[in-house]
C-alpha cells in the first residue's frame, strides 16, 4: 500500500520536476520567479491537444511538434514582456509574468472554453509490476521525463551553452566581461524551459481533464519543488520535485486529496520559515 | 437606469477598497500580494458565516478585518527576511489554500453550494426599494473614511517609516525602527482592509459561493492600481468603471481578462510612473550585481 | 609623451580615449579623459579614493556606458560596443570582486571564457596550454569548484580566464587588493609576464609603490579628472604626489 502510494507520488513527481526545472532555470538567469508556469503548463497541454483532436496525429507527436512550437512562444513572450523589463527589479517582472498568465489562460479559454477535454489515446490496462500497479501512461512520463532531465543535465554540464547559462546565472556582469552574449543566453533558456513546461502539460493533461486551470492547480506544488531544491539549481528542482510528489501523495493518506496543494503551501512555509536556500541552493536569497 | 448605476457603483465601491489595501501593501510598502482574491474571499465567509449566526453585521464585519489581518500578518511575518519574490510566492499559495477550504470545508460554508440569506446591514431602516441607495451610501461612506484615514498614515510617522524601510532597509534599521515588525503591521493592516470589502462584499450579494472569488479579481485589482498609480485611487476606480461589463459568457470573460492581462504587461513596460519610480530601479544592474552567497562567504 | 596626454613618440597606439565621460546617477564621476596608450606598454593609474578610477575601468571594459567621448581600440571605435563585443574585438577584463564563477570549477570557468567567442577567436589547444603554463597553481586545480579557491587564488583563476581569450589589451581593476604580499608580489609577476609576451595593460592600482614600479606610464587621477600622465622616474623626481592628490 505505501509503495503504491511512492510510487504514484515518483511518477507525480516526475511530471512536476519538468517546470520546476524550467522555473529554476528562468530564476536562475533572470532573478524573478516566472508566475505564468502553470499557463504556460495549461497552454502546452491544448496545443498538444488540438494537434491530436483536430489533426488526428498520435499524442506522441503531438506533443513533440506541441512542445517545440511552444518553445518558440515562450521566447516571444520573453522578447516581448520581459525583455523590456530586464533592468527592473524583480517585482515588475513577477507581476507582468502574472499578466501573461492571464492572457495565456484565457485565450485557452477563449478558443476552447470552459470544459473538460481528454486526449485520444489507446486504451490499455495497467500493468502488475512486483505487485504494484502501474498504468501506460506513468511508464510513458517516466521515460520522458528521464530522457528529458538526462538531456538537461548533459546541456547544462558538458556543452558550452550549458555552461554559458550556468556562469550567466551565476554572474551576469562577469559572463558579459567574459564575452558572454546574455541575450543569446536568455533566448536558448526560454527554448528550454518553454519545451520543458509544454511537454509536462501533456504528461498532467494525461492524467487529469484537460481544462483552462490545468496548469494553475498545479503552481503551488511546482513553487514548492523549486524552493526545496533551491531556487536557480535545477539538480535541486528534480530532487524537490520527487521529494514534493511523493510527499503529497503520501498525505492523501490522512488527507482529502482536494488538499495536495496545501501540503505544498505547509512545505513552502516552513522552508521559507527554516532553510530558505532549500536543500542545495546557494542563491542570493536576503534582501 | 438608476438601478444599473447603482449596481455598478456598489462594485466599484468594492473593489476601491480593494485597491485602496493593495495601494498600501504594493505601493507603499512594496509588498506583492497575489493572494487578494483568496483573502477576499476569507472576509467575506467570515463575515457571511458570523452574520448568518446572528453576531449583527457590524461585529461580523470587525471580525473579517480581524481574521484577514492575522492571515496576512502570518504571511507576512514567514517571509519577512527574504526578497519580494517570496512574499508573492506565499500570498499565491495561500489564496490557493482559502480557495480550496472554502470548497472543500462544507460544514462551515456548504462548499460549492454557497451561502444563502446573508444578512445585510442597516436593514429595514429604509423601504426595501431605497435599500440599494443606502446600501451605496454606506458604501461611499467606508471608501471615503479608508481613504483619509490612509491618507493620513501616509503621511504620519509611520508612513514615513515605511517608505524608509522600502527605500533601503538597512539604512533604515540603522535608524533604530523595526523593521520586521513595520512592514508586518502594514500588511496586516491591508489585510484588514481587505477583510471589510469581503463583508460588504458578501452583505451586497447575500448569498456567496467559491465561484465569485477566481483569480479575476485580483487581476482586475492590480490593473485598478497600476493603471491608477500611488496615491490617486480615485483614478484607479475609475478606470475599472469603464471596464466593468455585466455581460458574462465566457468569451466575454476571457476577452476581458486577456485585456486586463496585457493592459498589466503594457503599463508595467510603458508607464511606470505613478508609485513604480518609488522602487529602485536597478539602472546599472550589471555594474553593481549582488554577488552569490558561497562568494561572499569567503 | 609629455604632460597632457599627447603622443609624441612613434609607437602604435592600441587603445586611445578621447573626452569620456560617465557616472551612475547624475554627476559624472569622470570628464574630459582623454589618454592614447601605446602598444605593448603598461599604463597604470593611480589617484586617491574616489577619484573614479573604477569607473573609468569599467567604461572601458563596457560596463558602464560613456556619456561622452570616443574610445578606439586601433583603429575600430568601440564606445557603442557591448562588453561581449569588446571581448571579441580583443579587450579582457578582470574585475576587483566576484571575478570567478565561484558556481562553476576552474576547468569550466576557464572553457567558459573562451568558448563563446567567434570560431577564430577561440583559444586554440596551444593558447590553452600557454595559459596554463603561465598559471600553474591554476592548472593544478581544474576539478575545483571556482568558489573554494582562496582570494590569491581566483585572482590568478581571474587572471588566467582574461588571458583564454588572447586580448590585445588587458584590463586590470585594482589586481593586488586584499591580497597578502606574497600575492601581490606573484600578482604584478604575472602583469609583467602577460606584458612581456605582448599583452598592453591598462591597470588601476591603490598600491602606489607597486604601480610606479612596474608602470611604463602613469595616470594620476583625482576628483574624476587628469591630474598628470607621467613616467614612473617623473613622478618620483618632479612631482608630488601628495599635493596632487590632496593639494
Amino acid at each position: 500500500m505505501t509503495a503504491q502510494v511512492v510510487l504514484n507520488g515518483l511518477v507525480t513527481g516526475m511530471v512536476v520536476a519538468l517546470p520546476a526545472v524550467a522555473l529554476t532555470l528562468v530564476y536562475g538567469i533572470l532573478k524573478f520567479p516566472n508566475f505564468a508556469i502553470g499557463a504556460m503548463l495549461t497552454v502546452g497541454a491544448y496545443l498538444a491537444l488540438a494537434l491530436n483532436v483536430y489533426l488526428s496525429l498520435p499524442v506522441l507527436y503531438a506533443a513533440a511538434i506541441g512542445a517545440a512550437a511552444f518553445a518558440v512562444v515562450a521566447v516571444g513572450i520573453d522578447q516581448a514582456v520581459f525583455r523590456p523589463l530586464r533592468e527592473r527589479s524583480a517585482i515588475p517582472l513577477l507581476v507582468a509574468s502574472m499578466g501573461v498568465s492571464f492572457v495565456l489562460e484565457n485565450i485557452v479559454r477563449f478558443i476552447f472554453g470552459n470544459g473538460a477535454r481528454s486526449f485520444e489515446l489507446p486504451l490499455a490496462r495497467p500493468k502488475l509490476v512486483f505487485g504494484l500497479r502501474i498504468n501506460n501512461e506513468q511508464i510513458v512520463t517516466a521515460v520522458a521525463v528521464i530522457t528529458a532531465m538526462a538531456v538537461v543535465y548533459v546541456v547544462l554540464f558538458h556543452t558550452p551553452l550549458g555552461r554559458a547559462m550556468r556562469a550567466v546565472s551565476d554572474n551576469p556582469a562577469l559572463a558579459a566581461a567574459r564575452g558572454i552574449d546574455r541575450e543569446r543566453i536568455v533566448r536558448w533558456t526560454w527554448v528550454i524551459a518553454g519545451f520543458l513546461t509544454a511537454a509536462a502539460g501533456v504528461l498532467a493533461g494525461m492524467d487529469r481533464a484537460i481544462d483552462p486551470l490545468l496548469g494553475w492547480n498545479y503552481i503551488v506544488t511546482v513553487f514548492a519543488a523549486s524552493i526545496l531544491g533551491g531556487l536557480g539549481n535545477p539538480v535541486g528542482a528534480v530532487l524537490g520535485a520527487l521529494t514534493v510528489g511523493v510527499v503529497e501523495e503520501t498525505s492523501t493518506l490522512l488527507i482529502p486529496p482536494n488538499y495536495r496543494q496545501v501540503v505544498s503551501f505547509c512545505a513552502i512555509a516552513l522552508l521559507l520559515l527554516l532553510r530558505p536556500q532549500g536543500l542545495l541552493g546557494a542563491q542570493r536569497i536576503k534582501r | 437606469m438608476t438601478a444599473y448605476l447603482i449596481t455598478i457603483l456598489t462594485l466599484v465601491g468594492i473593489v476601491a477598497i480593494l485597491g485602496l489595501a493593495l495601494n498600501l501593501q504594493w505601493g507603499l510598502c512594496g509588498m506583492v500580494n497575489f493572494g487578494m482574491a483568496g483573502f477576499f474571499a476569507l472576509g467575506a465567509y467570515t463575515a457571511a458565516i458570523l452574520a448568518l449566526a446572528g453576531t449583527g453585521t457590524l461585529a461580523a464585519t470587525l471580525a473579517a478585518a480581524v481574521v484577514c489581518a492575522a492571515a496576512c500578518g502570518v504571511v507576512a511575518v514567514i517571509s519577512l527576511r527574504l526578497s519580494e519574490e517570496y512574499l508573492a510566492i506565499l500570498t499565491l499559495g495561500f489564496g490557493e489554500v482559502i480557495r480550496l477550504f472554502v470548497l472543500n470545508e462544507e460544514w462551515l460554508t456548504q462548499g460549492s453550494l454557497g451561502l444563502p440569506g446573508i444578512p445585510r446591514p442597516l436593514w429595514g431602516v429604509v423601504s426595501e426599494k431605497s435599500y440599494e441607495a443606502l446600501f451605496l451610501g454606506l458604501l461611499v461612506a467606508v471608501v471615503l473614511g479608508l481613504f483619509v484615514a490612509l491618507e493620513i498614515l501616509l503621511h504620519s510617522p509611520f508612513g514615513r517609516a515605511i517608505r524608509a524601510v522600502r527605500e533601503d532597509d538597512i539604512v533604515a534599521t540603522t535608524l533604530g525602527k523595526n523593521v520586521v515588525m513595520l512592514r508586518v503591521k502594514a500588511f496586516a493592516l491591508g489585510g484588514a482592509i481587505i477583510g471589510v470589502a469581503g463583508a460588504f462584499h458578501a452583505y451586497y450579494l447575500t448569498y456567496i459561493d467559491p465561484s465569485q472569488f477566481s483569480a479575476t479579481i485580483t487581476a482586475y485589482v492590480f490593473m485598478a492600481v497600476i493603471a491608477g498609480g500611488r496615491g490617486s485611487n480615485i483614478e484607479g476606480t475609475r478606470f475599472l468603471k469603464d471596464l466593468f461589463n455585466v455581460l458574462d459568457a465566457t468569451q466575454l470573460a476571457a476577452i476581458r481578462l486577456i485585456l486586463i492581462g496585457l493592459g498589466l504587461i503594457l503599463f508595467l513596460i510603458y508607464r511606470p510612473q505613478g508609485f513604480l519610480p518609488e522602487y529602485r530601479l536597478k539602472t546599472t544592474s550589471l555594474v553593481r550585481e549582488r554577488p552569490s552567497v558561497s562568494q561572499s562567504a569567503s | 609623451m609629455n604632460i597632457h596626454g599627447s603622443v609624441v613618440s612613434a609607437q602604435e597606439i592600441v587603445l586611445r580615449t578621447e573626452g569620456v565621460a560617465a557616472g551612475y546617477g547624475g554627476e559624472d564621476i569622470i570628464s574630459n579623459i582623454s589618454v592614447a596608450v601605446e602598444k605593448g606598454s603598461i599604463l597604470t593609474v593611480i589617484g586617491p579614493n574616489g577619484s573614479g578610477k573604477s569607473t573609468f575601468i569599467k567604461v572601458l571594459a563596457g560596463l558602464l556606458p560613456a556619456r561622452a567621448g570616443e574610445i578606439r581600440l586601433g583603429a575600430t571605435s568601440i564606445a557603442r560596443l557591448s562588453a561581449p563585443q569588446r571581448v571579441a574585438a580583443g579587450l579582457a577584463y578582470v574585475p576587483q570582486e566576484f571575478n570567478v564563477f565561484a558556481n562553476l570549477t576552474v576547468g569550466e570557468n576557464l572553457r567558459v571564457s573562451t568558448e563563446f567567442l567567434e570560431r577564430e577567436r577561440r583559444a586554440s589547444a596551444e593558447q590553452r596550454e600557454r595559459v596554463l603554463a603561465m598559471f600553474p597553481e591554476v592548472a593544478g586545480r581544474l576539478g575545483l569548484r571556482a568558489g573554494y579557491l582562496s582570494g590569491g587564488q581566483r585572482q590568478m583563476l581571474a587572471f588566467a580566464c582574461a588571458m583564454m581569450a588572447a586580448p590585445t589589451v588587458l584590463l586590470l581593476d585594482e589586481p593586488s587588493a586584499g591580497l597578502s604580499p606574497k600575492f601581490v608580489a606573484e600578482i604584478f609577476d604575472k602583469v609583467k609576464s602577460v606584458n612581456a609576451v605582448g599583452v598592453t595593460v591598462v591597470m588601476i592600482e591603490q598600491n602606489v609603490k607597486e604601480a610606479l614600479r612596474i608602470a611604463d606610464i602613469v595616470l594620476v587621477l583625482v576628483n574624476g579628472a587628469i591630474r598628470l600622465l607621467a613616467t614612473p622616474d617623473d613622478i618620483l623626481t618632479k612631482h608630488d604626489l601628495h599635493k596632487l592628490y590632496f593639494g
